[in-house]
């Protein structure tokens, strides 16, 4: 074994809840290697079915993604890391539902394609201790319709068990929008708005093979939380969310795989609650590959201000026909193959998803679901 | 909010606590495996808690959240 890989492995196993070094007596070190890492991704959502279809384009977004990351340790204390996206966006979005004669709903698309742009930018420094590590973090979002600026912090703290490991943190981002054509559309020429989240897990050591993560979330948001793209909107000025996620490891030796198994229970005050349960399995073969089959599912209840059909009397005052606000379901498959040559790794992987008002929770489903596909390409440098 | 739900969470930590058992640090190669990682693939996980947060209505539960968008 390549001493920097014996190197690599060593320092996770020290990352590890309780895997202490009895020499140096510390149980959190930065990675020992540096890592350069690059994805180009296409996002591709199918057109609208033309039977759904009242007015404008057929055509949904179709977004091209390119990711860089640098993530590098800082002497033997500190690590740093740098993320960066920009991607490029065409296509048309619903402006706004109604209910045909029939009884059908039906979208209006937005009539010419949107072309956009976003790119953001984290940069993020963590110490680490004899006992645990803290972290800080600062993303700036930059559209020319929005931009976001957040912060957040994160720590974690072993327990003297060597099993346990707390781990906890707060964020908040300031967010601004600006839409175009505001005067056009009779939207908001303006607005704000503003998002604090903070978060507690417990990791713990279940025997020799697996590990589980179980912790719980709160969020806030105030301001303008409606969508100033859609003709009709009226959304509340404030949302409280809350999550439980439980995340379970299980390496079978034997068969060289890993089981990931995941779920998260999310509820908020605009009435949605949902379940997202999914489950992957990493398979090696020769230790420099790995074939990573996974599937998700997802259900969502409607928002208690969600309406099949645009509001346009506006005889409620909270009304949305956003389709990301309606009872549905979705199932998505993936597939991801890695496989590493020396200090390389070359990554591919796609996920098809599917959403489905059958298999939705309560209340009412939209006629605007999607359906993507995401296929994406990449290499990873390890020196 | 759901509280029945808070009470489930908090009551299968501390079964999950309970059912475990000391492991030695010479046994934990195993656990110190790249795919036995929460997040293996940061940039991955990174553009689809992206898409996710962007078309469906739920978010969070990924440690500390990132910035917003116009996305959603």
């Amino acid at each position: 074994m390549h001493s920097k890989t014996l190197l690599a492995l060593t320092s996770s196993a020290l990352a590890l809840p309780g895997v202490i070094a009895t020499s140096s007596a510390k149980a959190d070190t930065p990675p020992a290697e540096s890592v350069l890492s690059y994805r180009a991704s296409s996002y591709k959502e199918d057109d609208l079915d033309a039977s759904l279809l009242l007015a404008g384009s057929a055509e949904r977004y179709d977004i091209k993604i390119h990711q860089l990351r640098y993530a590098a340790p800082v002497g033997d204390k500190y690590s740093f890391s740098l993320d960066s996206s920009y991607e490029s966006m065409s296509g048309a979005s619903p402006w706004y539902t109604v209910e045909s004669v029939n009884g059908d709903a039906k979208v209006a698309m937005s009539g010419a394609t949107i072309y956009e742009k976003r790119r953001d930018i984290t940069a993020a420094g963590r110490r680490y201790f004899d006992n645990g590590n803290l972290g800080i973090s600062l993303t700036i979002s930059d559209e020319n319709d929005y931009r976001s600026n957040s912060l957040a912090i994160d720590g974690s703290v072993t327990l003297a068990n060597n099993s346990t490991t707390i781990i906890g943190g707060a964020s908040y981002s300031d967010d601004e929008l600006s839409p175009t054509d505001a005067l056009l559309f009779n939207r908001i020429p303006s607005a704000t708005k503003a998002n604090s989240s903070a978060f507690v897990s417990v990791t713990q050591i279940l025997n020799q093979f697996s590990i589980i993560q179980s912790g719980i979330s709160t969020a806030r948001a105030s301001g303008f939380l409606s969508d100033p793209y859609k003709l009709v909107d009226r959304r509340p000025e404030e949302r409280n969310q809350f999550t439980w996620t439980t995340s379970w490891r299980r390496y079978f030796r034997p068969q060289t795989s890993a089981l990931h198994a995941n779920y998260r229970y999310y509820d908020d005050d605009f009435g949605v609650s949902s379940h997202t349960l999914d489950l992957s399995l990493h398979k090696t073969f020769k230790r420099t590959i790995t074939v990573v089959p996974s599937l998700r599912y997802y259900q969502q209840d409607a928002a208690s201000f969600f309406t099949p059909a645009s509001d346009f009397l506006q005889a409620t005052d909270f009304n949305s026909a956003d389709f990301r606000l309606s009872s549905y379901g979705a199932l998505s498959a993936g597939l991801k193959l890695n496989a590493r040559v020396g200090k390389y790794t070359f990554v591919l992987s796609g996920e098809r998803y599917r959403a489905d008002a059958s298999l939705g929770g309560a209340g009412e489903s939209s006629p605007g679901l999607i359906n993507f596909t995401r296929l994406s390409a990449g290499i990873d440098f390890t020196f | 909010m759901n509280n029945a739900f808070r009470t489930v969470s908090l009551l299968v930590l501390l079964c999950g606590l309970a059912a475990c058992e000391a492991v030695p640090a010479y046994q934990r190669g195993d656990l110190a495996r790249t795919e036995m990682a929460f997040d293996p693939d940061p940039l991955e996980s990174r553009l689809n808690q992206h898409i996710y947060f962007s078309k469906e209505a739920s978010t969070g539960g990924n440690g500390v959240a990132a910035g917003g968008c116009g996305c959603n």
